[in-house]
């Protein structure tokens, strides 16, 4: 059994422990099992599909004082403008819409990675195309932020990277996935621009774990939940997802076993996260999580250990800049529903067939090498 | 009804030729067996292009200027949308590739990528760049079944 399947038998014992789910109101409701390949599609899609939930239809029942959107962008992974316009361009029109929404979103949540390198006119470029968007704006921070200058721009820009505010009825808490990596630059004196390029690469295998929420951080979780009814909603942004999907990738915090330890008193948290550029939703223990779309480009899904209620995104067509891509408007209704829905450009959002869900092929993957010879 | 009565004489004159093979060895073989110094040799050889593609599909400038050869010009590199190269899907090339609307080869479809999404300068199909990156591709997916064909 590979280290892999290890963590995930470990997750599964330890989190998806029998009548162990989120709260009923936050599960899956029966109409979200309704979907159009069900209902026009062969019988063998409607086997393979009709257990996955319709995302965008996500009914949750949450004690909401009066019915709120907001909206989600994340990862525009920004260049400057002079040498990728595409990303500019998929940055603007995002912030076009959500400003454009009507009624107004309540707030927007930028969920990381902002800049693609760290870089000063990166970040003050996402400042500049996201004043489009005037209601109140939070940040998060990922790892493309952080790792030039250690989060100084970005501190500068955004103030404190982890906080937490009540919102009609709800507890918002965003959280600092990314700041806690091991140091892997000082024994090799790398420069900042090598320590960024080597965080900037998905499937690095320099920076290795560096994807964790962190004992400090824990605590102030575990102190800002404390005056909060158990049975009221949470719900936690933060760039990375707060379970094991994928470690190699980062699709994960290193810490998800203590994360789960504060967490398992609340019986309505919806984490919300970025970084994974896919449709995303699983439930872990008594959470949810749910993730978003990037505005830059989408990541394939891992070759292993997709959640098995994600119901997977269509496969995009590399050919269109505008595919596989977008950002998510969160409603809480007159009835205390939550819908999530994302905002993707082309297309339908969701796989109609088994040949559109590009692991209908699969894969056996080796990890790079060339980055393990330093120097090279 | 001749053809067994010929197949029988032909094995009955080469009998001897077996017997002489079985009892010698393979003295007379038409190369040298192969020594572990060999094989490491080989594979070094294969294992220093699967470096290099690795280094190209992840934007490693130093080995484009390197190579004489240019993949982006927008910041991307294939590793962008493909980490450990997946969903290049090499096991299933050639096949018909819908992008190209053609019968494409994964050298098509690696030059594709660098044209469009990449927007950088198309490579010879038989360049040393072509290769490496098709080395790195091959190498990182040698697990998966081979599926030519498949969408």
């Amino acid at each position: 059994m590979s280290e892999l399947e290890r963590d995930r038998h470990e997750i599964a014992a330890v989190l998806q422990q029998p009548g162990v789910r989120p709260d009923p109101s936050l599960r899956i409701t029966r109409r979200t099992f309704v979907h159009k390949s069900c209902l026009v599609g062969a019988a063998t899609v409607a086997e393979t599909f009709a257990w996955w939930p319709l995302l965008n239809t996500l009914d949750v029942a949450y004690a909401a004082e009066a019915p709120f959107k907001f909206a989600w962008i994340s990862d525009t992974h920004l260049y400057p403008k002079s040498l990728n316009t595409r990303f500019v361009e998929k940055t603007v029109r995002a912030a076009k819409e959500v400003q454009a929404m009507s009624p107004p979103a309540d707030f927007l949540i930028f969920g990381g990675d902002l800049a693609q390198l760290g870089k000063v006119e990166e970040l003050e470029l996402g400042v500049e195309i996201l004043k489009e968007i005037n209601i109140r704006k939070v940040f998060i921070p990922g790892e493309h932020d952080w790792y030039l200058d250690m989060g100084k721009k970005w501190g500068e820009l955004f103030g404190q990277p982890n906080w937490t505010f009540d919102h009609k009825g709800v507890r918002f808490v965003g959280l600092d996935t990314v700041s806690r990596g091991p140091d892997y630059w000082t024994a090799k004196k790398m420069s900042p621009e090598e320590r960024m390029g080597h965080m900037a690469t998905l499937d690095g295998t320099v920076a290795g774990p560096w994807a964790g929420v962190g004992r400090d951080q824990l605590d102030w979780l575990q102190k800002t939940l404390s005056n909060w009814d158990q049975n009221r909603p949470v719900v936690i942004f933060s760039h990375n997802p707060l379970y094991e999907y994928y470690p190699p990738w980062n699709f994960w915090v290193r810490d998800w076993r203590e994360v789960n330890e504060v967490l398992k008193p609340y019986t309505k948290v919806t984490n919300i996260h970025g970084h994974t550029h896919q449709v995303l939703y699983n439930e872990i223990g008594t959470m949810r999580s749910i993730g978003m779309l990037a505005t830059s480009w989408p990541w394939p899904y891992a070759p292993e250990g997709v959640p098995k209620l994600t119901k997977p995104m269509i496969r995009v067509d590399p050919g269109d800049h505008f595919d596989g891509v977008g950002w998510a408007k969160i409603d809480v209704n007159a009835q205390d529903k939550v819908e999530a829905e994302y905002v993707m450009w082309r297309k339908q959002v969701f796989a109609q067939s088994p040949d559109d869900y590009a692991k209908s092929i699969p894969e056996v993957l080796r990890a790079r090498i060339a980055d393990n010879i330093w120097p090279y | 009804m001749t053809a067994p009565i010929t197949w029988s004489f032909t094995l009955f004159r080469a009998a001897p030729a077996v017997a002489l093979a079985v009892l010698v060895g393979p003295a007379v073989a038409h190369k040298d067996p192969v020594t572990p110094q060999l094989l490491n040799s080989y594979q070094q050889v294969f294992m220093e292009q699967v470096r290099k593609g690795d280094l190209l599909f992840h934007g490693d400038a130093a080995t484009e200027e390197a190579m004489g050869v240019v993949l982006s010009k927008t910041g991307m590199a294939c590793a962008m949308c493909h980490p450990m190269t997946a969903d290049t899907h090499p096991a299933t090339f050639p096949k018909f590739q819908a992008q190209m609307a053609k019968f494409a080869t994964l050298r098509d479809m690696i030059n594709w990528c660098i044209e469009k999404p990449n927007q950088g300068e198309k490579i010879a199909d038989d360049s040393e760049a072509m290769k490496a990156l098709e080395a790195y591709i091959y190498w990182s997916q040698s697990g998966t079944v081979l599926n030519p064909g498949k969408f």
